[in-house]
């Protein structure tokens, strides 16, 4: 069953501070993280089902995964000096891979790759403990051509029919976002406007919208992440969000977002 | 997706560069490398004297007018800044 649904940044200013990222800030969204560890300690998951966009880390040119699922018995990462492992859910991540291609979603699966700080990075802050597994879902964000969000909102909706109908107590988290433009000369120029109409949507149940943007559209206002958060509003439906902060940094769009289902 | 697009479809001539850019960004050891000889680290991936020169110090607008990925550069920037200057992170 899903018990609950979260989006949250992944920033990694947020987990190794240069001297020109706000303190004050990271801190502000270190606690809306710890809001989100005591929310996933009351909803007493089985198991966090994660979708992330792949920073060019588990895939690379060699093969580009639209979609991916992680089905293995646990996967590691480094990211500068931090090294992690997580234990996965074999069952739910083989469950998702097996009922997804008879859905019709053509879904790549691996048993081998590194786990992206897109993943490691909200889970270093909001992990209960004993640490729970992890069901890893890639959708591709940076390497073109994407998945459209149409694309993203219908996987969603089959992966919240597939989460809904197991045994497990499953929190479907969404990681990345808002907006900002890394590696580009946009990169001190995020669209914070667009970022806090988005939030509006939200917060009013309209996130089915979402679905009809174009990836022309979030490659324009800095939003090509939001595929992760588009396949989570495919699986919430119309649930209203509530925006535990948004905290625009120099850079980027820092938001972290409930679901209360 | 059109050509002013900030991320666009990666030429596969450039596969060479973004690979390098890749260790950089999430190989340790090639990036320990890199830091003592740039120019013999560049060419464990094949890369010309021309190309190796963009990477040290990184070019931006250069590398990604020949096709690489521009948030592999960044952090593969990124990378290079922690790995030069450690002591002027915070790490949480």
């Amino acid at each position: 069953m899903l018990v609950g649904a979260f989006a949250c940044a992944h920033t990694p200013q947020l987990l190794i501070r240069p001297e020109t990222e706000d303190r004050d800030l990271v801190l502000r969204v270190h606690a809306a993280f710890a809001r989100v560890k005591r929310r996933l300690e009351a909803l007493r998951p089985d198991v966090l089902a994660m979708v992330a966009g792949d920073h060019i880390e588990a895939f690379f040119l060699d093969a580009v995964p639209a979609l991916a699922v992680y089905v293995g018995t646990e996967c590691a990462g480094t990211f500068g000096p931090y090294q992690y492992r997580m234990k996965i859910h074999e069952p739910l991540a083989r469950a998702v891979v097996e009922q997804g291609v008879e859905r019709g979603f053509d879904l790549t699966y691996t048993q081998n790759a590194p786990l992206d700080y897109a993943f490691y990075v909200p889970l270093h802050f909001t992990m209960p403990e004993p640490a729970l597994p992890i069901v890893p879902l890639h959708v591709n964000v940076y390497l073109p051509p994407q998945p459209t969000p149409r694309r993203c909102h219908e996987w969603g909706a089959a992966l919240g029919d597939i989460l809904r109908a197991r045994p497990e107590r499953v929190v479907l988290m969404a990681s990345g976002g808002m907006s900002h433009f890394p590696g580009t000369d946009r990169y001190a120029s995020p669209e914070f406007d667009y970022d806090r109409e988005l939030l509006d949507t939200l917060r009013a149940g309209r996130g089915r919208e979402l679905a009809r943007i174009s990836g022309e559209e979030l490659d324009k206002r800095g939003n090509i992440e939001l595929r992760t958060w588009i396949t989570l509003l495919g699986a919430v439906g119309d649930a209203r969000a509530d925006v535990y902060c948004y905290e625009p940094s120099w850079h980027h769009g820092n938001a972290v977002v409930e679901w209360p289902l | 997706m059109d050509e002013g697009a900030h991320y666009r479809f990666p030429p596969a001539a450039a596969y060479p560069l973004n690979r390098c850019l890749k260790a950089l960004k999430s190989d340790r050891a090639f990036a320990e490398r890199f830091v003592r000889d740039p120019r013999a680290a560049a060419r464990e991936h094949g890369l010309a004297e021309d190309e190796a020169r963009l990477l040290d110090p990184l070019d931006r607008d250069a590398l990604v007018a020949r096709g690489a990925h521009p948030y592999l550069v960044f952090m593969a920037g990124l990378r290079l800044k922690m790995l030069r200057e450690p002591g002027k992170m915070e790490m949480f």
